[in-house]
């Protein structure tokens, strides 16, 4: 049997060969044969060979993909690691992996076992795969130009944080692509650490143990057009420069410490046309120069923004701050801050000249906010008529609440219009 | 006890003040509606109008026209009638028409701009609010020979209910903040009927705030839905306990 396998591999390889050298020769795996066994596919092609995989599943034990090569999975394939370690071991430049089923990684604490894992190899395409209950999911580490797009990372919900690692993992990449996937019941959705010069488009991070998206000393990365939801603690980024965020949804991340995003450590950050909805706090700033905030939507949050006395040179800009519990609240007197035409929705002033902007301040931290950054547990006294006349007195009254703190040029309307959310 | 309710309604009804209390509260809600360009931000409004009259114009009506109706109630007293029929008749019949009362000026804009469970929510907190003051009205009126006495006492108590006791629990956290006093928060805060009713609101309407604070009791109390229950048992409560005062008190009035 063996050996009828093997003479028909070596016809097979034959029939690649003889096609030319130019041409790269296809392969056909399937479940009835004549090759069965992935990784005597792998083992017989040559680079620049593409492998097409027929429905059906493979326990295959940890694959690894040495040599360039296209596997394209025809009516999603299973291939099944058997909780050997990795499944897909990818550690030859230019390997395509497309359209399978992967799942069966070993949990490990000691090596970082993935569903697929790309190891020092440049420009890796992994398209269109689901990977199922694995520990990492996809993994690349020291490769360049990785593409990693349209797969749906499904993470077990029942399995304990302990046991979970993160969806999409990327360590010392750059120039990569993470597009269209899908990602949830992980711990971290999608982490980055030392990751530069890449783009994270429309992605959806949902219902991870920890962090939707999560990133570190991840330089000059832009993220646009993804979807954190009910993640367990939001969006957290931190030691990075140059990071440009642009028409993400940061959605009900809740829990006390939880963030739509949380700023650390980032120096000139772009944060640009976001929507953070019923987040307990949607934007904490803790650390951060030069961030630029414009026209984001801040709505139905606990703590619309959070800014730290640490925080300098921070702008923000035609934001529209709408139903949020607390529109701000600080620890101390971040007064190199500047906030210039936004539209808060407890503006009570008039704008006698018509020019679209109040004629008096606002001064959007409000004496309950500070109060209740002493004393968290005074959150229960909120909308009642003694905090509101507290306000309402501070307001006339300023005495408590840091001097420069207002926004000079207050929106009368929202910059957007209202949006029905 | 079901005649008495019926007559009293009937006279309720001829009162001008139910349903002027009714077309108040339709123009503020469709006022505070039509203002705001966000339903929810009129409702939040709304929310704070509603907690700080319904309690008012509950307790302070419900001891004038207890007052009032105390020559009708000397009348029957003297009927072949238990008196807990007659006062029960009577509360229930105030109960009722002030419960339309919300339930029409309130309940019709709300649920007409804003169909969502905030809303039903701070309109359930308005109409137990209502059932409470009526039931501490009683017991005011009740408890009280003078007129003048029982309206001043029902202003106070709603004072304290509205402002006060907050001001207090307020202060108690400030200076008690060095010991571990979160775990008796919320019950303190359900000492105070109006502030139950705003929890309630609270739940629905700032979840999301009400989830960062990481005191197990808050956790357990706001996590999930056990903490309107709960709000809403202690507000049964407060209907309960006033209403068992005046009935002790009742049967034992010497006229």
């Amino acid at each position: 049997m063996r050996i009828t396998t093997l003479a028909r591999v070596a016809a097979l390889a034959l029939a690649a060969s003889v096609s030319g050298p130019s041409v790269a020769g296809t392969w056909t795996v399937s479940p009835d044969g004549p090759l069965k066994q992935l990784r005597i596919a792998i083992g017989s092609a040559q680079p620049g060979d593409t492998i097409r995989v027929l429905a059906g599943t493979y326990p295959e034990g940890t694959l690894t993909v040495d040599k360039p090569l296209t596997l394209i999975g025809v009516g999603g394939p299973v291939i099944d690691g058997q909780q050997k370690g990795d499944v897909l071991l990818i550690t030859a430049p230019r390997v395509t992996v497309r359209g399978f089923t992967i799942r069966g990684t070993l949990v490990s604490n000691v090596n970082d076992n993935a569903g697929i894992k790309v190891k020092e190899a440049d420009d890796a395409r992994i398209q269109d795969n689901v990977v199922e209950h694995c520990f990492f999911a996809i993994h690349a580490a020291n490769s360049r130009r990785t593409v990693i797009t349209g797969n749906r990372v499904l993470g077990d919900p029942s399995a304990p944080e302990t046991r979970q690692a993160n969806g999409i993992h990327l360590w010392r990449c750059s120039g990569a692509e993470i597009t269209d996937n899908v990602v949830q019941h992980h711990r971290d959705g999608i982490y980055f650490e030392f990751v530069t010069d890449s783009h994270i488009r429309r992605n959806k991070s949902l219902h991870n143990s920890r962090y939707g998206l999560h990133f570190m000393f991840s330089h000059r990365d832009t993220y646009s057009g993804n979807l954190f939801q009910n993640n367990g603690a939001g969006v957290a980024v931190m030691y990075s420069k140059e990071v440009d965020m642009r028409h993400n949804r940061f959605l009900r991340n809740r829990g006390a410490s939880a963030y739509g995003v949380l700023l650390k450590e980032i120096n000139d950050v772009t944060i640009d046309s976001n929507i953070f909805i019923d987040n307990t706090t949607a934007m904490m700033v803790d650390g951060c120069n030069r961030a630029e905030v414009k026209g984001n939507t801040f709505q139905g949050n606990g703590w619309a923004l959070r800014l730290f006395a640490n925080a300098m040179y921070c702008h923000f800009e035609a934001n529209t701050f709408v139903g949020n519990t607390f529109d701000m609240s600080t620890n101390g007197n971040p007064v190199y801050n500047t906030f210039k035409g936004n539209y808060w929705d407890r503006y009570k002033g008039y704008d006698l000249d018509r020019n679209g902007t109040g004629d008096v301040p606002f001064r959007p931290l409000s004496l309950f906010a500070m109060v209740n950054e002493r004393m968290p547990y005074a959150v229960v006294l909120s909308r009642s008529l003694l905090t509101g006349l507290m306000d309402q007195a501070e307001r006339l009254i300023p005495s408590m609440t840091p001097e420069g703190l207002e926004d000079a040029e207050p929106l009368m309307k929202p910059p957007h219009g209202t949006r029905d959310l | 006890m079901w005649k008495v309710y019926k007559y009293t309604l009937i006279d309720l009804a001829r009162n001008k003040f139910v349903g002027g209390w009714m077309l108040l509260l339709l123009g503020i809600s469709f006022g505070l509606f039509q203002l705001e360009d966000q339903p929810v931000k009129a409702m939040l409004s709304l929310s704070q109008v509603l907690l700080a009259l319904v309690p008012l114009v509950a307790s302070v009506f419900s001891i004038v026209y207890l007052y009032d109706a105390m020559e009708f109630t000397e009348l029957l007293a003297v009927q072949p009638l238990r008196r807990s029929k007659i006062l029960g008749g009577q509360m229930l019949a105030l109960g009722t028409a002030l419960v339309i009362g919300v339930l029409a000026g309130a309940g019709i804009p709300l649920l007409a701009f804003l169909p969502d469970g905030a809303s039903l929510t701070l309109l359930l907190s308005a109409l137990m609010l209502t059932l409470v003051f009526v039931a501490i009205g009683a017991l005011i009126a009740i408890r009280n020979r003078e007129k003048a006495r029982g309206v001043g006492l029902g202003l106070v108590v709603w004072f304290l209910f509205v402002l006060v006791y907050d001001a207090v629990l307020l202060w108690v956290m400030f200076a008690f903040s060095d010991y571990p006093i979160e775990p008796w928060i919320v019950p303190l805060a359900a000492l105070d009927p109006i502030d139950l009713g705003r929890i309630m609101v609270l739940l629905k309407v700032d979840l999301s705030a009400m989830m960062g604070y990481s005191g197990a009791v808050y956790e357990k109390f706001f996590g999930n839905a056990t903490g309107i229950l709960v709000a809403l048992a202690a507000l049964f409560a407060w209907v309960a306990a006033p209403s068992a005062w005046a009935f002790k008190a009742f049967r034992r009035k010497d006229f």
